[in-house]
């Protein structure tokens, strides 16, 4: 599991790190080239709306690895260890299931219904179905985590930013 | 009124304000289902785009979560390939000739081509031709489109059209158009009087140049898996339904479109009747590279068709049902 | 209350108190209730389109530039010549050291989108300082803390875009414009509370700066000042978008930070660049899954019914706005203000319509009210922040708060029921 985390997380991150440079040029293109070229470009917007998708999906498939959420702790601050563990695996459960059934069953089956009924998006001619692709990808990688975390909850342990229980 | 498990409710989502008269053509539509029906099928509708974009409410059709939309022809495109045809300027000669397609052979076919991506057409609604207007700039020929950014519905033959005139086009979301008008993140937009009059975007645009370019009609959608779940006699009432709102929504649509005219006008939008000859030239480049597509084909068959002097009748072309309860009675009180 | 709006709150609340992210409690209530009148995979499709229609939106792009300049501005070298630039304007006043932070944090949010950017970059800097010259530790926190608020109404603002969101179609020039003044009264007025506490504590004052200097550090602020000009100045005139500014400004502040200044190291981009990727994605999560939750409380009408019974309780405006106003208060001591202003601008705002209230003055009402809860506990992030910058513990930051509050809740009162704070400035531009 150790390596498998570890490898996962740094390919993430390049690739959030490489989208979010991608969506800063792509924005300051569309200024340059309305105000010095003076050719408006008619693309920049989708593309930076189909890479805002993938940014907010990806990361935050990243914010749950590194427990980034905002959440509300003042109740189960106040249950004993035990408990906090038992609540703490019935709920990471919870989220596994809503990234499996919602993202990746639902988006799984919105990407198949855009791909298959060859949905085209406007300004850049592609299927539809590669935007929405993102989460599918972003569930399958929530519940990657997720399962690694209730494994490590198992043990009575959690998961270690490098990628191990402890 | 009925007891609440025997009503079936339809739900029907668009992206028009509630003063728009397509919207009240919809409001008819519902009127005249709950009357067939005997009070057994309502239509709730949701305006203003509270449930999504017309692309998105379309792809909610096909999940099933919807039942009816609205939708203009331009996004259709990204679904039934054909339906280009209304996107590319200047393919009708008049309006009469669009509604003579519209109702006959070309648009029926049309509308069946959207089963397979599990859409079922209903029918159209008429709205009008599409129009340039701009904030700063005054067009008055297709030269004048230079430099200028127009936004264009979601259609990749809107961005083509409006490149070919020589202006630069990005689609933008109806309901974000204002915002972005007003922030200078599009120079102008084209949209038909009734639209460009009860959208606001008059208040920002100095000019509106009555090129009529393309005649994008309405089209009313039903989710194909909700339309299998009803009856014979169901799918005939709601089928009569339409047809009776459509032919209020042709002639509330003329009134309408004179009305928006006369108050841009007033509000001091300088409308401009352009030649429009310059602008059918400078298209031609469109037409030719379509020649050997199957929408040329439509077009060829279009511009062969020969210029009737009778009026289209304004009763739809599709077949009454038999089961209809009232169907003697006058369509629009 | 009809069974879908008991389903949602109830399936929310729970799990919320529970500790589940926000975000996956916002989605699991959605889908709960979404499966009372749907089959399960048109449920989970529908879920799925709405939440990535909720992201799907170009205005929704400034928020990450937004942070990500922020991030540039705090760690390279912008932050420390604001705050030479006001102490050397209000250094000297009483209670010196803590107007200076107030007038730092307001500057400082005049350039960024972010409180909680503010309260780290602001807080690092001035706590020592504030130390040294004897300020208790928790007191100089709770100045930081509500004064890094201002920044939430101080334009660039990563909320306000939040709102014009939620609200469908506010522009967001106008919202940034109209934030200047309450963010100004906000700031003065937490300003005074630090004079008068200066008084009673006998907080030491700031000797004058000679003028020689004081100009020579406005003059150094400058560059970094520059950028309201052309960030707030370029979407004003409608040169370009709230997100074209944005970008601009990451630009602008990688030009000082990295070239001009040279604080950050090329090297540190990468860093800083995923920093902002998950400071943004946590935000984009809750934007995805409220967006699908107002999609479904619309589809089953939920807003009108209990617009309705708000409407039912009294036909008076002004209890009206207070019984609003007291929800939203309560609703920000427990929960972070870009989920409370998606859940309740579809709620609330039809209300505030209906009493004559415009979506642009109600905006400025909620996103200051909702300040109000970023240093409320329990739950506060810019709270979190500041405790862990100066590291007091939170019980020890309510008593300095509290006069704060009482600020706060001044200023709160004057926007809801002066309309004029939040309009004038927006009518006199053209907005
Ligand atoms: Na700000
Ligand atoms: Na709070």
């Amino acid at each position: 599991m150790n390596k498998t985390v570890f490898w996962l997380d740094e390919a993430l991150k390049r690739l959030l790190i490489g989208l979010m440079a991608t969506i800063v040029l792509v924005v300051c293109w569309q200024v340059v080239s309305r105000f010095i070229l003076g050719e408006p470009s008619s693309m920049t917007e989708e593309i930076s709306r189909t890479l805002l998708l993938w940014i907010g999906m990806l990361g935050a498939a990243l914010a749950y690895r590194t427990g980034q959420h905002l959440g509300l702790d003042i109740l189960t601050s106040k249950f004993s260890p035990q408990w906090q563990r038992r609540v703490a695996i019935l709920l990471t459960a919870l989220v596994v299931l809503f990234a499996l059934a919602v993202m990746v069953g639902g988006g799984g089956a919105l990407v198949q219904l855009t791909f298959e009924l060859n949905q085209m998006s406007a300004a850049l001619g592609i299927r539809v179905a590669w935007i929405y692709l993102a989460l599918p990808l972003a569930g399958f990688l929530i519940a990657f985590y997720g399962v690694c975390q209730l494994i490590c909850l198992w043990r009575g342990d959690t998961l270690t930013p490098t990628g191990g229980c402890e | 009124s009925k007891p609440e498990e025997q009503v079936l409710t339809l739900r029907m989502a668009h992206t028009l304000d509630q003063e728009h008269v397509v919207h009240k053509a919809m409001v008819k539509l519902a009127e005249r289902l709950d009357h067939y029906s005997h009070g057994t099928m309502k239509i709730r509708i949701y305006s203003g785009g509270q449930l999504g974009s017309e692309r998105e409410l379309i792809e909610l059709l096909q999940i099933g979560s919807l039942a009816l939309t609205k939708v203009s022809a331009a996004p259709l495109e990204g679904f039934a390939p054909n339906m280009q045809l209304f996107s590319v300027p200047y393919v009708f000669r008049d309006e009469q000739q669009l509604w003579q397609v519209l109702q006959g052979e070309i648009g029926q076919e049309l509308l069946a081509e959207l089963s397979p991506v599990r859409l079922k057409g209903l029918g159209y609604y008429d709205a009008g031709s599409r129009s340039f207007y701009t904030t700063n700039k005054k067009i008055s020929t297709p030269a004048d489109l230079a430099g200028q950014k127009f936004r264009v519905p979601n259609s990749q033959t809107a961005v083509q059209m409006v490149q070919t005139l020589g202006g630069a086009a990005t689609p933008v979301d109806w309901g974000e158009l204002y915002t972005a008008l007003q922030q200078g993140v599009v120079d102008g937009a084209e949209n038909n009087p009734p639209s460009f009059y009860l959208s606001r975007h008059y208040e920002l645009s100095k000019y509106y140049v009555l090129d009529e370019h393309t005649a994008v009609p309405d089209v009313i959608l039903m989710s194909q898996h909700i339309w299998n779940s009803l009856t014979a006699e169901q799918q005939g009432w709601l089928q009569q339904a339409f047809a009776d709102s459509q032919v209020w929504q042709r002639e509330a649509w003329q009134a309408q479109t004179k009305d928006a005219l006369d108050k841009v006008k007033a509000a001091g939008v300088e409308v401009i009747y352009p030649d429009k000859q310059p602008f059918i030239d400078a298209v031609q480049p469109l037409h030719q590279a379509l020649k050997d597509t199957p929408v040329g084909a439509l077009m060829a068959k279009i511009a062969a068709m020969p210029a009737t002097v009778a009026p289209v009748p304004l009763a739809p072309v599709t077949a009454s049902p038999a089961t209809a309860p009232a169907a003697q009675e006058k369509p629009h009180e | 209350m009809e069974m879908s709006a008991l389903v949602l709150l109830g399936i929310f609340f729970v799990l919320l108190f529970l500790n589940v992210p926000i975000s996956f409690c916002i989605g699991l209530a959605t889908l709960g209730t979404m499966l009372l009148s749907m089959d399960v995979l048109p449920a989970l499709t529908t879920l799925a389109q709405r939440m990535a229609g909720g992201l799907n939106s170009f205005a929704l792009l400034a928020i990450p530039f937004f942070v990500l300049s922020g991030l540039l501005m705090g760690r390279g070298g912008i932050a420390k010549r604001l705050i030479e630039c006001a102490m050397a304007l209000v250094g000297a006043l009483p209670g010196g050291l803590a107007l200076v932070n107030v007038l730092s944090c307001m500057l400082f949010g005049a350039i960024s989108g972010s409180a909680v950017a503010a309260t780290s970059a602001i807080g690092s800097f001035m706590l020592p300082e504030m130390k040294k010259q004897g300020y208790d530790d928790s007191y100089s926190a709770a100045v930081t803390a509500a004064a890094a608020t201002t920044g939430m109404l101080i334009p660039p603002s990563n909320i306000m875009i939040v709102y014009a969101i939620a609200s469908g179609g506010v522009s967001i020039a106008a919202l940034f414009v109209a934030g200047y003044l309450p963010g100004i009264l906000l700031g003065v007025a937490l300003m005074i509370v630090c004079a008068g506490y200066a008084r009673v504590k006998g907080y030491p004052v700031g000797a004058r700066l000679p003028l020689k200097l004081v100009v020579s550090k406005i003059a150094a602020a400058v560059p970094s000042l520059l950028m309201i000009i052309v960030v707030i100045g370029g979407i004003i005139k409608g040169a370009f978008t709230a997100t074209e500014a944005g970008a601009i400004a990451v630009v602008y502040s990688f030009v000082l930070a990295v070239l001009v200044y040279k604080e950050v190291a090329w090297a540190d981009l990468g860093k800083i660049l995923l920093k902002s990727t998950e400071t943004t994605a946590i935000v984009l999560a809750l934007i995805a899954t409220s967006a699908a939750m107002s999609w479904i409380l619309s589809y089953e009408n939920i807003p009108q019914s209990i617009s309705t019974g708000l409407l039912a309780l009294s036909e008076n405006p002004i209890i009206i706005l207070l019984i609003i106003n007291l929800i939203l208060l309560v609703v920000g001591a427990f929960m972070d203000m870009t989920p409370a202003v998606l859940i309740f601008t579809p709620i609330f705002l039809p209300v505030a319509v209906e009493l004559g209230v415009s979506p642009l003055h109600f905006g400025i009402m909620m996103i200051l009210n909702l300040s109000i809860g970023l240093v409320s506990p329990p739950v506060g992030s810019v709270l979190f922040v500041a405790c862990a910058v100066a590291k007091v513990k939170l019980e020890q930051m309510i008593k300095p708060l509290l006069p704060m509050y009482a600020a706060m809740i001044v200023v709160l009162l004057l926007v809801t029921y002066v309309p004029a704070i939040s309009e004038w400035l927006p009518s006199v531009v053209g907005l």
